[in-house]
């Protein structure tokens, strides 16, 4: 069965994401037994992004990487395992919030769009959005504001 | 226009939870709060130019110097110092001006308000210069108010980085054993300088990004291609994403070495290790008034927790005291220095003309730092929640709550936050 990084990269939806984990050097490790559990942006992902960031983010290596680890968990879970399950946390080390209701499946504020891509070494699940990584006061904030989430 | 999809708000700040969602500001759209708030950003971001420049200068050269006199006494290098989003070098090109020291800024050193070139030393005990008081004010309030966000903070507890600082410090004291003496018997002081140090360093390196997006906007206003307070907040907004990324680190130049103590490595970045935590730390909390005002901390006056601190810029009531402490009344007199003519002549027509330039440069000054407020605000919204047009009910809400969390923090009831808050006073022209 072939990696996370040999999918990635077959594969023509993932270009910015493959040159990402390039620049950030992390090819190696996503290349490696794991397992893991990877939040694919695919390219209209990165595209929503407002001008500029990703520039920045490519001339920062070590900050990409951060931004690109958020999106990696530790462990393989598939969509069903993940059924009750709130918050995984990522190998940049702050928590992923997740919501799956049976029809949407969501990661943060981006919607799954294709959940339990195998891999030999873990599972990919494609998403819509890039995610960043909430403040530990995002919590609090969401609480304090009146209408339930 | 985005369409409205959810039942009106009941918020105390209804009409603003409204104008949020609609891709507004806390400040009301209007010319006049459009002319003052990019008034204010050009006067900010002169004597800005100078406090990045010598914040760096001090977290990198200056460092643990135990008599610290002429800190402000900014070297040439530093004022040289190219900015890295401005001028043709720029790493992303922000502003379309030079790189180097501002012009209005080397002149305003030159000669000052005095307006005589006179020896360097008579300017600055004469406090005829830019006021780094206030800048090293902000930087406190950020290492006072600690895990604002980000993973620097737990980073300056750590033992990798009581290693790195350990470093710096025996090369910094290697020919003053006097000093090495005092570091053996009292390590954690010179580890808290050292993490004051880096403080400066983060701060110095957050408003080198600051200044050039304040004066591009205020080059786009005079060219009549910024003409709303939203389309003044998006100009931020993407500035943030853009810059999101950059870089936080600390590094010290001993003897000609660098000596990394937070290296780029660690991966930390402006958002989250500076911007972030700026705003929690400065723009809401700071600290409690000193010398102009009396607070008794047994009757409870002040908050016994410190996140409920309520002394910054959004709370401040101008006409007494500034705002919190005394530095922040030394930044409008930074300002005053720098205002655009429109601005001068504008305050010339209200309350008593150049009696009270400075209460009414400063009540302009809290509008535009609403308004930042507010891109920081919508910012988080678009990186951590979801589109303003999102057709899903429940993302709208989930905005909504976000929105609603966010204005309940002007209308806490305990220890009168509702009444500090000026929110409300922002909405109409009369306050000024």
């Amino acid at each position: 069965m072939p990696t996370i990084v040999d999918i990635a990269v077959t594969n023509d939806a993932f270009q910015t994401l493959v040159t990402a984990v390039k620049v950030a050097g992390l090819v190696d490790a996503l290349a490696s037994s794991g397992p893991f559990t990877v939040f694919a942006p695919h390219d209209p992902a990165f595209a929503k992004l407002p001008p500029g960031t990703i520039t920045s983010l490519v001339q920062n290596p070590p900050q990409l990487a951060r931004i690109l680890k958020f999106h990696v968990v530790a462990g393989r879970y598939t969509r069903d395992e993940l059924r009750h399950c709130s918050q995984l946390t990522s190998l940049e080390g702050t928590s992923v919030d997740l919501y799956d209701d049976g029809q949407t499946f969501e990661v943060n504020n981006a919607t799954v769009l294709a959940a339990d891509v195998m891999a030999d070494n873990g599972v990919i699940h494609v998403i819509d959005t890039v995610i960043l990584m909430r403040p530990h006061w995002f919590a609090g904030i969401m609480a304090a504001g009146r209408t339930d989430p | 226009m985005i369409e409205p999809i959810l039942p009106p708000s009941t918020h105390e700040f209804a009409d603003i939870i409204h104008r949020l969602e609609s891709g507004g500001a806390m400040l009301p759209d209007t010319p006049e709060n459009l002319m003052q708030i990019i008034g204010l950003y050009k006067a900010y971001a002169v004597p800005m130019d100078f406090y990045w420049r010598d914040l760096l200068y001090i977290a990198e050269q200056v460092f643990l110097d135990p008599l610290p006199a002429f800190k402000y006494f900014l070297p040439e290098e530093y004022l040289e110092l190219p900015n890295h989003y401005a001028g043709d070098q720029a790493d992303l090109r922000i502003w379309r001006g030079g790189a180097t020291a501002h012009p209005e800024l080397r002149q305003f050193m030159e000669k000052g308000e005095l307006r005589r070139s006179l020896p360097k030393l008579a300017h600055h005990l004469w406090h005829d210069r830019i006021n780094m008081e206030f800048a090293e004010e902000c930087m406190r309030a950020m290492l006072w108010h600690r895990n604002m966000g980000g993973q620097l903070d737990a980073y300056l507890d750590s033992e990798e980085y009581r290693h790195n600082a350990d470093r710096a410090i025996r090369a910094y004291f290697q020919f003053n054993p006097v000093m090495l003496a005092f570091y053996k018997i009292f390590p954690d002081m010179f580890l808290e300088q050292c993490r004051q140090s880096t403080m400066t360093s983060v701060l110095g390196l957050f408003w080198e990004i600051m200044a050039p997006v304040f004066f591009e906007m205020s080059d786009l206003y005079d060219e009549g291609k910024l003409t709303s307070v939203p389309e003044a907040m998006n100009f931020l907004v993407n500035g943030i994403f853009a810059i999101a990324g950059r870089p936080i680190y600390h590094r010290v130049r001993i003897r000609g070495t660098w000596y990394d103590i937070v290296p780029h490595s660690k991966g930390f970045t402006w958002l989250y290790e500076a911007a972030f935590p700026y705003v929690e730390a400065v723009f809401y909390r700071t600290s409690p008034f000193r010398g102009t005002k009396s607070y008794n901390a047994q009757a409870k006056q002040i908050p016994a927790d410190q996140n409920d601190f309520h002394y910054g810029v959004l709370y401040a009531d101008k006409f007494p005291v500034g705002s919190a402490g005394i530095p922040p009344t030394l930044l409008h007199q930074d300002m005053f220095h720098f205002l655009p003519p429109y601005l001068t002549e504008y305050y010339r027509q209200h309350c008593r003309g150049e009696d009270d330039m400075l209460i009414q440069l400063a009540i302009s000054f809290q509008r535009s730092m609403y308004c930042v407020t507010s891109a920081v605000i919508q910012a988080g919204r678009a990186a951590l929640l979801y589109p303003l047009d999102d057709p899903n009910p429940r993302h709208r809400l989930a905005n909504r709550a976000y929105f609603e969390g966010q204005l309940n923090r002007f209308c806490r009831r305990e220890y009168g936050m509702h009444q500090a808050a000026r929110l409300k006073a922002i909405q109409s022209q009369t306050y000024r």
